[in-house]
Formats: C-alpha cells, sequence, structure tokens
C-alpha cells in the first residue's frame, strides 16, 4: 500500500501520466481535510505532511481575499478599537490590544515632538531677529551726511587764482582723496559698522 | 495623521535651518539701504581716479617735452563717463578744459583753445570756481590774440580783444566774489 512518504519521496510521475489509484486516494483525504479545516473541524490529529500543506492551502484561500471573519469576530475586534479610542477598557483583553496608558502616550508623543519643535524654531527666529544688526540709517537727502554725498567741489578746492590755473593735477589729487574718504564711509556702514 | 505631523516636523526644522544659514553671524548681513542718487558710489569713484591718472599723465609728458601727447591725454578727461547729474563730472571737465586751453595756447592753437573754453562755458550748469577759472583762461586768450593783433598791426582789433580779456577777467572774479560770499555764509 502507497504511503505519504512514498508520495512525496518516490520519483515524479510525468504530467500525462494516468494518476495511480495510491493518489487517487490521498487526494480524497486530503480534500477531506480541507473541507473540513474550512468548516472549523480542524482534525486534532494529522500528519506533519498534511498539516503543512494545510497551512499552505489556508493561506492561499486567505491571500485571494476570499476568507472572512465571522460576524461575531468583526462586531468585537469593532468594539474593542472603539473602546480603545475613547479610553475605554477592552473586552477582549487580547495580547495584541494596546495598553490604554501606552496608546495616550503614542497620541500625544507625535504632537509633543511637533509642538517642540515648532517652539523651537520660534524661538530661533526671534533670536536671529533680535541678533540681526539693524539697517542703516535711510540714506535720503536730508539725513546722508555731506561727506557720503556727491557734490560740488568748490568748498574743498576754493578759489583758483591765476598763478594756480595749471595745478589741475594738484587738484584731482585733492578731490578724489575727499571722495575717497566718503565712499569708504558708506561701505563701512553698510556693513553695519564693521571693517 | 502621525505622517502629517512628522512632515509638520521636517519643515519647521528646514525652515530654521534656512535661517540659521541666511543669518550667520561670520558673514554680516548686507543691508541695502534706499542709494538716492547724490551717495558717493563707484562709478564716481572710478571716473574720478581715472581723470586723475590722465592728469598725472599729461603732467609727466610735459616734464618729458612732450605738450602733444599731454594734451591728448587731458582730451581723454573730457570723454570719461561720471554718474548722471554727479556736481564732479563739471567740476572735473571744467578744470581739464582750462588745462587744455592752456596747453593749446602754448602751441599756439589759440582757435582751438579758445573753442575749447566756450564748449566748457556753454555747458555750465551752475557757477563754480572752475566756471571762473574757465572765464580767467579765456581772458588769457584774449590776451594772446590782442598780442597777435599788435603784431600785425591792427590796434582796433587787438584793443577788442584786450576788453574782451577785461570783461573775461572781470566775469571771473564777479563769480569768485559771489561764491566766497556763499561759502563764508554757509560756515557761518
Amino acid at each position: 500500500m502507497a504511503t505519504d512518504d512514498d508520495i512525496l519521496t518516490g520519483p515524479v510521475p510525468g504530467p500525462d501520466d494516468e494518476p495511480s489509484a495510491a493518489e487517487r486516494a490521498h487526494a480524497r483525504t486530503f480534500a477531506d481535510l480541507i473541507d473540513k479545516t474550512l468548516a472549523g473541524r480542524t482534525p486534532p490529529a494529522m500528519s506533519t505532511d498534511d498539516r503543512a500543506l494545510i497551512e499552505v492551502a489556508t493561506v492561499i484561500r486567505a491571500a485571494s481575499g476570499g476568507m472572512e471573519l465571522p460576524a461575531s469576530r468583526q462586531r468585537s475586534i469593532v468594539e474593542d478599537a472603539l473602546r480603545q479610542a475613547v479610553g475605554g477598557v477592552t473586552s477582549s483583553g487580547s495580547l495584541a490590544t494596546t495598553p490604554i496608558t501606552s496608546a495616550r502616550r503614542r497620541r500625544w508623543a507625535p504632537w509633543a515632538v511637533a509642538g517642540a519643535s515648532t517652539l523651537v524654531a520660534a524661538a530661533a527666529v526671534l533670536a536671529m531677529w533680535l541678533r540681526a544688526p539693524k539697517p542703516p540709517a535711510p540714506a535720503d537727502g536730508e539725513r546722508t551726511p555731506t561727506a557720503w554725498r556727491s557734490r560740488p567741489s568748490d568748498p574743498l578746492v576754493g578759489e583758483i587764482t591765476r598763478a594756480h590755473v595749471d595745478e589741475a593735477s594738484a587738484r584731482i589729487d585733492v578731490i578724489f582723496a575727499d571722495r575717497l574718504e566718503g565712499f569708504r564711509q558708506v561701505r563701512l556702514h553698510r556693513r553695519g559698522g564693521r571693517p | 495623521m502621525k505622517r502629517w505631523i512628522g512632515a509638520w516636523s521636517l519643515v519647521i526644522a528646514m525652515i530654521v535651518g534656512w535661517i540659521a544659514c541666511t543669518s550667520s553671524g561670520s558673514d554680516p548681513v548686507r543691508v541695502s539701504p534706499p542709494q538716492p542718487d547724490d551717495v558717493i558710489d563707484q562709478e564716481l569713484m572710478i571716473a574720478l581716479a581715472q581723470a586723475k591718472n590722465f592728469h598725472h599723465k599729461a603732467k609727466v609728458y610735459m616734464s618729458d617735452g612732450k605738450p602733444l601727447d599731454a594734451i591728448a591725454s587731458v582730451r581723454q578727461i573730457l570723454s570719461l563717463r561720471f554718474p548722471a547729474n554727479a556736481p564732479e563730472a563739471d567740476d572735473v571737465r571744467l578744470d581739464a578744459r582750462a588745462l587744455l586751453a592752456k596747453y593749446l595756447l602754448a602751441q599756439n592753437q589759440v582757435d582751438e583753445a579758445m573753442r575749447t573754453v566756450e564748449e566748457g562755458l556753454a555747458q555750465t550748469s551752475r557757477q563754480s570756481f572752475f566756471v571762473a577759472n574757465l572765464h580767467t583762461v579765456k581772458g588769457e586768450i584774449h590776451e594772446a590774440r590782442a598780442d597777435q593783433a599788435v603784431r600785425d598791426g591792427e590796434k582796433p582789433r587787438a584793443d577788442a580783444e584786450r576788453h574782451a580779456a577785461i570783461d573775461a577777467y572781470d566775469r571771473s572774479i564777479q563769480i569768485n566774489k559771489v561764491l566766497q560770499e556763499r561759502l563764508m555764509m554757509e560756515r557761518q
């Protein structure tokens, strides 16, 4: 008589070979097992190979989406979830249920992190704003120092006498030095007074 | 919900990082104040530096006995680009014209010297010591013309040139007087 070991360890039959009587008997027995399992009447004892094959068959059936929980089980799970959401005690008491304290902690933790980071950001923005150098006074026509402005050179060179008409080189030196000083002051001021 | 909170924290962290990078203490914040046209800027300084260099070149050429090169150098000052409405531009150009006219006069290019002065006076927008100086040079040119008229035996023309020279000197004196009084008033 063929046993499970013969089927599993024997030579692999060809695709067109007729199934043997032993194979048919084994297939029928395994189909009965599957039916009992789906009906919730799984035999308490079976061979290791049959248990492995049934587990595979169960996984395949669950993956195909055809398996549904019984209505009572569905209600129980939903009620547990709702009780947990409002801080109540779960009825099932299974290990998969999150304890109330840790659930509360899980709800508060992200908000605490977000709030703390917002506070840090606000403090950083405030610190940057307070530390930023004050912008220089607007250089409008009234408040700009005279030395910073482009202006006539008359007060600088004074009257040009006939004897000094051809000393334009000396005059441009004086004008350039004066305006360079003003230009440096403007640049220095725009950098917040730092060289 | 947790994903939204995580994203919010990430956005906050990025904003803080960006602010920290843009507000680094080692790099001073450069705030550009409103810039009116009359503030000394780089363009003005460049033009003044170039004018200064051309004057120095002309001085060297003159001391080296090359008046034509000196004239060419001073002419280049007239074509420098200054910021619009910069009073220094008028002053520098008028001074360059006065010197150029003197150099031309020394080269006996009297008419060219007078044209240089007249063009400068025609372009003036305000009275200044540089305008007065240009009138003084104009008087010298009239004097040179008067001397030439005497040498040519044309006494009436010589007299007219002398009168023109006196007018030019008077104009220069008048401008100088007004400006000196104004400066005195401002200093008080």
